[in-house]
C-alpha cells in the first residue's frame, strides 16, 4: 500500500491542484482498516472541489464512521490531467484516507447529483479495474447509488447493484447491517440483493424487467420474481430535529466550491414551484429547532474554524425562526470574524434588514431568482414573486449600499413566448432604473443576468411537458444578448445541448443507459464541464444503440403514459402533479402549502409523516 | 500584541499553495480559540503577514509569520495550542513577541535551501562543475513575474551553492540566496545549473526545502 502511496506521490508534482488527491484534512477520519468489518468508499463522480461542497457527503461520511464496524473513505473523480498519468503509470483509483485501491472495498457508494456526471461513474469504475455492468461483477465490490437523481434509477440500472431512494441517513445503517451479516456468511450478491430489496427504499434493478410498447413508451417495469416489491417507497427522515447532523466537517486545504460550514436548517419546500424537482421529491418540510441548530453551529464553528456558516435548505428565508437564528449567530461569532450566509434568497420572503445584518460581518452578494420575465409566466410556473417584490427588495438593497445584483432565469419554460423572453431584459432594465432612482445614476452598477434552460424533470408537474428545442433556445439566447447590451449588464447562458442531454438522461429509461455506456466508451466524461463536453460523441452513441434522444426530451407525454420512474413512489401523488400541470397551463396559482395544505399526498406515504403545521 | 511564529511545513502539505497555507493557519487559530485581531472593512480577516511565499511542492523548516492578537498571549501557549489545532505537516517550532512596528518583510534578507535533484545522466566531478558555474561573471536568466518575464542576473542573488551529498542518482544541493522584492527562488538556480551542465537533471522531480529564513 505504501508502494501505491509512493507511486501517487510521483504523479502529484505533475498535476494541477495536487491537494485534491492527498487527503489528510482536519476532521478527516483515520481508522485502522484491518479492524473494521466493512470498508465503504463514498464516491463522488466529480472533482474534489465539487464533491467536498456537498452536504450529503458530510452527513453520510460522519454517520458511517461513527460505526465501529465500518470505515468510510472518500474518492472523487480525478481531473483529466491526473487520470492520464494514472492510466499511463498504471495507478488504480484510490481512496484519499488510506490510498487503498477502490476494488479492495466492500461497498462503493455513488451519489447522483447531476445527470451529466454519469459517465464519470463509469470512468471511476474503470479506473478501479471494476467491470461497468453489474452482471459482470462477481466477486467485486457492491455498487450502490443514491441522491436526487436516483428517483429515476432507470438509466443506470445495468451499472448499479442497488439504489437507495430517499434520505440516505435514514436507511444506510440497515444496509450496512445487512452487508456485515452477508459478508460474514459469504452470501452471494444475488441473495444479498434479494434480502436488501425487503428494506423499504431499496431498489435492486437486476430483480426487475422493463418492457416497451411499439411506440417506444414503457409498457411495464415489473419484478421478475415473487417477494420483491412492485413499487419502491421513498425513505423519509421523519423528525429532522432528532436526526443525525455531523458536528464536525472536513476542512479542505484548497478552495472548494462552497468553502464554509453547511448547516441544514430544514429539508423540503412548501412553495410548490412547478419546475422544481427538489421541491417535490424532498417533501414534506421538516425543520430543525433553533436550539438544536445553535448547538450544532457552536460545535461546527469550534471544530472547523471556518470563517462562514451557511444556513442551507431549499429556501432558507422560509425557516420559521430565521431572523432570530441569524441574529443570534452573528452576535455570538462576529468577534471571531465568522459570518453567516443564506445561499438561496427569494425576493419575496427575503428581508433586506437581515442581509444588512449579515453584511456587517461578511459581505454577501445579492442574488435573486425571478425565474421568468413576465408575471404571466411566473404564474405558470407558480413562482409567487411579483415585479413589485423585485423593485422593493432591490431598492432597499441599493439604499444599503449594494452595487451588484445577480438575476437568475430559465428559458424554454412551458408556454413561453418571445414576449416572456423580452420580459427578462425588461426586468433587468427595471432594476437598473431602481438603482438610478436611489443613486442618481447607474454609476458602479453591475447586473448579471443568467439563464439556464428549462429541463422537465421526473416527479414534477412538468414531467409531461416537452423541452424547448435547441434552435429555439439559441434564438432566445441571441435575442437576450441583443437586449442586454451595455456596460452595466452581463449575460450568462447555459450550453443548450448540455441541457438537452440532461433532459434525455433525467427522463431516460434503460435504453438510454446503453447510450451512456457507449458514450463513455467513446471518450465522454466530465460532461457538465464545457471544455470536456463532446456532444457529437453523444449523438453517435445514441445512434449506435438505436435510441432517439429527441423522443425523451421533446415528446409531449400522455397523462396515462407509464414512466420509467413509476417504479418509485416519492410520496407526491400523480393526480396532484396532473392537477398542477393543468393549473399551470391555465396560469392559475397554487398557494404556499405552509398556509393551506394543497393535498400533494405525501402524508399518506408512510406512517408518521407529518407536515409543517402552520 | 504581535507574535512572530517560526514554522515548518512538510509531508503532503507541500502540495498546498501559499494562499491555502494562510487559510489553514487562520482556521487553525480559530479552532485553537486564539483571539487574533481582525482587519476592518468587508470580509474581515486576521492580521497575519507571512514571509516570502514558498512555491508549490516545496517544504520548509524555517518560515515565519507575524500575527496580531488581542490582549496578552503567552507565546509558548500560542505555540502549544496552535500545534494541537494544526493538521499533520504543519507545526510551529518557535514563537516570540515582537514590537508592533517590527515588520517581517523588512527583516527577511537571506534564505537557505536544500534541493534534491535526480540525475538522468552521469556527471563527472559535479562539485568542480558547480565551482565553474559560480565562477562565471554573470548568469542571465529569464524570470517569470506577474507582469510577464524579464531578464535578471542570477549571480547577484546567489550567496552560496554547493553539493552536500550524493546517493546514486540523487544529489542534494545547498543553496543560499538573497531575498528582496522580486528575487528568484532556488528553482531558477537549479534550472540555470542544469542548462550549464547540458541538461542532466530530471527537472520534474526537484524537491526544494527551505531550511531557514535568516532574519536580521
Ligand atoms: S401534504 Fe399538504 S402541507 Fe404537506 S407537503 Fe403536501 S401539500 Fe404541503
Amino acid at each position: 500500500m505504501s508502494d501505491l502511496k509512493n507511486k501517487i506521490d510521483d504523479l502529484l508534482m505533475k498535476v494541477n491542484k495536487p491537494a485534491r488527491y492527498t487527503g489528510g484534512e482536519i476532521n478527516s477520519v483515520i481508522k485502522d482498516a484491518n479492524k473494521v468489518k466493512i470498508r465503504f468508499a463514498f464516491a463522488f463522480p466529480d472533482v474534489y472541489e465539487v464533491g467536498m461542497s456537498h452536504l450529503g457527503l458530510k452527513i453520510l461520511y460522519s454517520l458511517m464512521n461513527e460505526r465501529d464496524d465500518t470505515y468510510c473513505e472518500r474518492v472523487f473523480a480525478p481531473w483529466v490531467d491526473m487520470e492520464n498519468l494514472m492510466r499511463e503509470k498504471d495507478v488504480p483509483l484510490f481512496s484519499l484516507e488510506t490510498k487503498t485501491p477502490l476494488n479492495m472495498f466492500d461497498v462503493i457508494g455513488f451519489t447522483l447529483q447531476y445527470e451529466l456526471s454519469y459517465t464519470n461513474i463509469l470512468n471511476m469504475l474503470d479506473l478501479s479495474k471494476i467491470p461497468i455492468r453489474s452482471k459482470d461483477r462477481k466477486g467485486y465490490p457492491l455498487i450502490i447509488a443514491g441522491g436526487p437523481c436516483a428517483v429515476n434509477p432507470a438509466p443506470l440500472s445495468d451499472v448499479v447493484d442497488l439504489f437507495v431512494i430517499g434520505d440516505g441517513e435514514e436507511i444506510i445503517n440497515e444496509i450496512l447491517d445487512l452487508v456485515a451479516s452477508c459478508k460474514k456468511d459469504n452470501v452471494p450478491k444475488e441473495d444479498f440483493l434479494r434480502r436488501a430489496s425487503k428494506i423499504q427504499g431499496v431498489y435492486a434493478p437486476s430483480l426487475y424487467v422493463e418492457t416497451y410498447n411499439d411506440d417506444n413508451t414503457i409498457k411495464s417495469i415489473k419484478p421478475i420474481e415473487e417477494g420483491v416489491p412492485a413499487v419502491i417507497k421513498r425513505r423519509i427522515v421523519k423528525d429532522l430535529d432528532k436526526t443525525y447532523h455531523p458536528d464536525k466537517q472536513i476542512v479542505p486545504f484548497i478552495n472548494i466550491v462552497h468553502d464554509r460550514i453547511v448547516l441544514e436548517v430544514f429539508r423540503g419546500c412548501t412553495r410548490g414551484c412547478r419546475f422544481c424537482q427538489a421541491g417535490m421529491i424532498y417533501r414534506p418540510v421538516r425543520e430543525r429547532s433553533k436550539e438544536t441548530l445553535l448547538k450544532l453551529a457552536d460545535k461546527l464553528i469550534k471544530s472547523t474554524g471556518y470563517e462562514e456558516i451557511s444556513l442551507t435548505s431549499l429556501s432558507t428565508c422560509d425557516y420559521s425562526q430565521i431572523e432570530s437564528l441569524v441574529y443570534d449567530l452573528i452576535e455570538k461569532y462576529k468577534d471571531m470574524g465568522t459570518g453567516v450566509a443564506l445561499p438561496s434568497t427569494r425576493i419575496d420572503a427575503f428581508s433586506v434588514n437581515l442581509l444588512n445584518e449579515i453584511q456587517k460581518v461578511r459581505k454577501t452578494g445579492l442574488t435573486l431568482a425571478p425565474e421568468a420575465g413576465t408575471q404571466r409566466l411566473r404564474d405558470v410556473i407558480n413562482k409567487g414573486v411579483t415585479e413589485e417584490d423585485l423593485v422593493n427588495s432591490t431598492k432597499e438593497a441599493f439604499k444599503a449600499g449594494w452595487k451588484s445584483v445577480k438575476l437568475y432565469f430559465m428559458l424554454g419554460l412551458p408556454t413561453e413566448t418571445m414576449e416572456d423572453v423580452k420580459g427578462i431584459s425588461d426586468l433587468a432594465h427595471l432594476v437598473a432604473d431602481v438603482y438610478k432612482d436611489v443613486n442618481g445614476s447607474t454609476k458602479g452598477l453591475k447586473i448579471t443576468v443568467s439563464t439556464s434552460t428549462f429541463v422537465p424533470k421526473p416527479f414534477t408537474p412538468f414531467q409531461w411537458y416537452p423541452q424547448d428545442d435547441m434552435d429555439s433556445i439559441i434564438n432566445k439566447q441571441n435575442y437576450l444578448k441583443e437586449l442586454l447590451r451595455g456596460k452595466i449588464f452581463s449575460y450568462n447562458w447555459h450550453e443548450p445541448n448540455m441541457s438537452f442531454l440532461e433532459a434525455v438522461i433525467s427522463k431516460g429509461d434503460r435504453k438510454v443507459g446503453q447510450a451512456i455506456i457507449k458514450a463513455w466508451e467513446s471518450g465522454c466524461k466530465f460532461d457538465g464541464w464545457d471544455e470536456q463536453f463532446k456532444f457529437d460523441k453523444w449523438l453517435e452513441a445514441f445512434e449506435s444503440v438505436g435510441v432517439d434522444p429527441k423522443f425523451y426530451a421533446y415528446k409531449n407525454r400522455d397523462f396515462d403514459e407509464v414512466f420509467p420512474w413509476d417504479i418509485v413512489d416519492v410520496g407526491v401523488r400523480k393526480d396532484y402533479l396532473k392537477r398542477e400541470y393543468k393549473k399551470a397551463i391555465e396560469g392559475k396559482l397554487t398557494g404556499d402549502c405552509r398556509l393551506h395544505c394543497t393535498g400533494c399526498g405525501i402524508k399518506d406515504l408512510d406512517e408518521g409523516v407529518v407536515c409543517f403545521e402552520a | 500584541m504581535k507574535l512572530r511564529a517560526k514554522f515548518k511545513k512538510d509531508g503532503d502539505l507541500k502540495y498546498i499553495s501559499h494562499l491555502d497555507l494562510m487559510r489553514t493557519i487562520e482556521r487553525a487559530m480559530r479552532r485553537a480559540q486564539i483571539k487574533f485581531s481582525l482587519s476592518k472593512g468587508f470580509n474581515p480577516h486576521p492580521l497575519i503577514s507571512f514571509g516570502p511565499a514558498l512555491s508549490m511542492g516545496a517544504t520548509t523548516h524555517g518560515d515565519y509569520f507575524d500575527v496580531v492578537v488581542e490582549g496578552e498571549i503567552d507565546p509558548k501557549r500560542f505555540k502549544d495550542d496552535l500545534n494541537k489545532a494544526l493538521p499533520d505537516g504543519l507545526e510551529i517550532i518557535d514563537c516570540y513577541i515582537v514590537d508592533d512596528k517590527d515588520l517581517l518583510s523588512n527583516k527577511v534578507k537571506e534564505a537557505e535551501y536544500t534541493v534534491d535533484v535526480y540525475l538522468m545522466s552521469r556527471v563527472t566531478n559535479l562539485a568542480f562543475e558547480i565551482t565553474r558555474f559560480l565562477g562565471r561573471s554573470e548568469i542571465f536568466i529569464e524570470k517569470e513575474s506577474k507582469s510577464g518575464s524579464k531578464v535578471i542576473d542570477l549571480k547577484n542573488y546567489i550567496l552560496d551553492l554547493k553539493m552536500l551529498d550524493s546517493k546514486g542518482s540523487k544529489i542534494t544541493l545547498y543553496v543560499k540566496l538573497k531575498i528582496s522584492e522580486g528575487s528568484p527562488g532556488p528553482i531558477y538556480v537549479i534550472k540555470a545549473l542544469d542548462d550549464f551542465l547540458g541538461h542532466v537533471f530530471d527537472v520534474e522531480r526537484v524537491l526544494v526545502d527551505r531550511r531557514n529564513l535568516i532574519l536580521n
